[in-house]
């Protein structure tokens, strides 16, 4: 029997307390984790080796956590969580979007953090294109910016939309669970219930659908979830 | 009804006006009674020509007369006579002679009559221009009833009229000099109407502060009281209106009337000044009272973030030495508990300043309410105070931001435990309304509630509770759930007073049915 190999986690952030509490934290969880103080410290660690998942600090000396976090996408897309004591509402937050799987508020919870870490690490293995998503005529994913084109207009799309849409196109064409994408729109600690999904769903429609009652992408499989399929056909 | 001048080149025209007053202050000598320093001119000083009785027409017509009736007349004897003689050598001489005896005669009387005139014109036509030149007049006093004597009579009125009018303009301008924007509208009012009587002599005068349209204009009547009104006026602004009346007896010209245009605009910019006066001493009343705000959101912050901060000092310090496992969990719980405070109460500031500057940018995601009330309510850890969560809501879900509606149920259930008595209990019922697809969350305590006066007041910031001391929160907190909700399509208000509880808040939000699709 092989035991599976343990998921890797590079720490990033400038406070020596905190690497050593959080990575306390992580081991104890089953992680394997690895710490850089800085964003070159960061890197050189990057050359030995990648992990499965990045957690990173915004605000650090030298190369900064959104500089490091575009160096580290240009090369591979490695999952990134940002921890940062910046809030979402602040104008750099906005920017992670494009570079970052989720965000966490320092100070952190670490049931909250662990539960989003575990949310990001499912979704490994997917493979859809970085640049956008093309379903048809009327409808474009741009999930590594959060938006999508539908006729011609651009809508945006919100964190939970974009990664249930990401579980769907990852499987383009065939059904997704509910469960599944329960588990992959909201972490464990957010005590989401199917009705989430069901509602998310029909709100995702009514934005990316030309006609939300006769939908031509995002269909319901009656009894089972959802499949996102790619149609030439004009709503 | 006097002409009221109406133009915006009145103002203009009175500064004018009033420019040439002010050189003109009337100098004591034109309120002199008449007759003391007068030029007096005698007409018998004039000559024979200028005798008493004789007007300037018979004067001039006795000349034309006596200097072409004369010749003739002679020419005429000296033809009979020569008819008579029938001496014709004579005729031609005697001619030459009787013509220019006669002419010279003529001229003698002319020349008598022009004397006398060109004394008295001189006397006029000096008073005239010295009233040009805008100085005052001393009455002429002319004898007689001839021309001369009229010219000066009507002299002397003009003169009199100008004096009074500029004894008028300078007690207007004295008393407006008087007018201190700090006495307010009402004082301003009274005096603007007491000096109004005094300087034009009016026997009644108001200032109403309305719409000069709806104030009827009253009509002249012979033989009473003469209306009179003007438009106060600041800039190009109508303020309101003087009216008055005068005695039946006295004249009143298109001076008076500018005159009395120019008090009352006067009038319009004293009362435009307190007005501005009163508005800048109420902001600085209400720039006092956010200072005082200001300084009191200050203590009760720092007591906010400090309060925490102590506890967690203090049991970390016990935790070094506790051995006792029990004692030792609980005062973590603390620990964390106070840490968490502080984190949202600095999160609270950090909106407000994100609020202010327009940057928030909420993400908004369906949510079951039910659940995060009760995380709201545990991570307060109320120890003593009931709490019932009812859920009407039938599954239903919240369309909002998560971070934000957890603020404001932070917030909302930290009042109700703060001002609902430490034995009372807080009460949250959860339901919907499908018809407009909302969800409501009613947070009831059972304090003293809230006044009728206060219920606006609560929502502003740094507004606290009545009777609460600074210690007591930051009073950003309604302020910040009610903004945090707007901006995603939520709202809070205040519950009307009810018996049997106390304050009631109700936060709505836009809610999706949870109808199962799949």
């Amino acid at each position: 029997m092989i035991e599976p190999r343990p998921q890797r986690i590079l720490l990033v952030d400038d406070d020596s307390n905190l690497l050593v509490v959080l990575s306390d934290q992580l081991r104890d969880d089953g992680y394997e984790v690895a710490t850089a103080r800085d964003g070159g410290e960061a890197l050189r660690r990057l050359e030995a080796g990648w992990p499965d998942l990045i957690l990173l600090d915004l605000m650090m000396p030298r190369v900064d956590g959104l500089a490091l976090a575009r160096q580290i996408k240009a090369e591979a897309d490695l999952p990134i969580i940002v921890l940062s004591a910046i809030d979402t509402a602040d104008s750099k937050a906005r920017l992670l979007d494009e570079v970052a799987e989720d965000y966490v508020s320092k100070p952190y919870h670490y049931p909250e953090l662990r539960a989003r870490i575990q949310r990001v690490l499912r979704r490994l293995g997917d493979r859809i294109p970085r640049q956008s998503l093309v379903l048809g005529p009327n409808l474009t994913l741009d999930l590594h910016r959060r938006a999508a084109t539908v006729g011609g207009r651009e809508v945006a799309l919100t964190p939970t939309e974009s990664r249930l849409l990401h579980a769907l196109a990852a499987n383009l064409g065939d059904i997704v669970a509910t469960e599944t994408l329960l588990a992959r729109g909201w972490a464990d600690t957010e005590e989401a219930e199917p009705s989430y999904v069901w509602v998310s769903m029909r709100r995702l429609r009514q934005k990316i659908e030309v006609d939300p009652d006769r939908p031509v992408h995002l269909l319901t499989v009656r009894g089972s979830g959802y499949r996102l399929v790619a149609s030439p056909e004009d709503a | 009804m006097p002409e009221r001048r109406t133009g915006p080149d009145a103002t203009p025209h009175l500064r004018e006006r009033m420019a040439a007053g002010r050189a003109v202050e009337p100098s004591p000598a034109a309120t002199t009674p008449r007759g003391t320093t007068g030029a007096t001119v005698d007409t018998t000083a004039g000559g024979s020509s200028g005798g008493s009785g004789l007007s300037l027409r018979m004067l001039l017509t006795a000349g034309m007369i006596v200097s072409a009736v004369l010749p003739v007349a002679v020419y005429g004897g000296i033809v009979l006579a020569a008819g008579l003689s029938a001496d014709s050598k004579l005729m031609v001489p005697l001619l030459i002679a009787a013509v220019v005896a006669g002419s010279l005669l003529g001229l003698l009387a002319a020349a008598l009559a022009v004397a006398g005139l060109t004394t008295r014109l001189r006397l006029i036509t000096a008073a005239v221009e010295r009233v040009a030149a805008g100085e005052s007049s001393p009455p002429i006093h002319l004898t007689g009833d001839d021309e001369l004597a009229r010219l000066a009579e009507s002299h002397n009125r003009v003169a009199a009229e100008a004096g009074r009018r500029n004894r008028e303009l300078g007690a207007l301008l004295g008393a407006i000099a008087g007018y201190n924007p700090a006495d307010g509208l009402a004082v301003l009012t009274a005096r603007a109407e007491s000096d109004a009587c005094a300087i034009y002599g009016l026997i009644d005068c108001r200032l109403r502060l309305a719409d000069p349209a709806t104030v009827p204009i009253e009509e002249t009547i012979p033989g009473d009281p003469r209306p009179v009104r003007a438009a106060v006026r600041a800039g190009t602004e109508t303020l309101g209106l003087v009216t008055g009346h005068l005695p039946a007896t006295r004249a009143w010209e298109r001076a008076d009337q500018d005159l009395l245009d120019l008090f009352a605009s006067e009038i319009g910019v004293a009362l435009r000044n307190a007005e501005l006066f009163g508005q800048i001493e109420d902001q600085n009343v209400r720039l006092l009272e956010l200072d005082a705000a200001k300084d009191e959101f200050l203590r009760g912050v720092s007591h906010n973030l400090q309060t925490p901060l102590t506890s967690i000092r203090a049991y970390v310090d016990q935790l070094r030495a506790a051995s006792d496992e029990a004692a030792r969990d609980r005062r973590l719980g603390i620990v964390a508990e106070q840490a968490d405070r502080l984190t949202r109460l600095v999160r609270q500031l950090l909106t407000v300043t994100r609020l202010e500057a327009g940057a928030l940018r909420p993400e908004v995601e369906v949510i079951a309410v039910v659940p995060r009330v009760r995380r709201a309510w545990e991570a307060l850890n109320a120890s003593g105070v009931g709490f019932e969560l009812r859920d009407e809501g039938g599954g239903w879900l919240a369309v909002a931001d998560p971070d934000q509606l957890d603020q404001v149920l932070w917030a909302l259930l930290d009042n109700a435990v703060k001002y609902g008595g430490r034995e009372g209990k807080v009460e949250v019922t959860v339901h919907v309304d499908d018809t407009v697809k909302r969800i409501y969350v009613t947070i009831a305590d059972h304090g003293p509630g809230v006044s009728e006066a206060d219920s606006e007041r609560l929502f502003t910031r740094f507004a606290r509770g009545a009777g609460q001391a600074s210690g007591d929160g930051t009073g950003l907190g309604l302020y910040v759930s009610r903004e945090l909700l707007r901006t995603i399509g939520g709202a809070l208000w205040l519950e009307p007073a009810r018996e049997g509880r106390g304050a009631a808040f109700t936060v709505s939000l836009p809610g999706e049915p949870p109808g199962d699709e799949s």
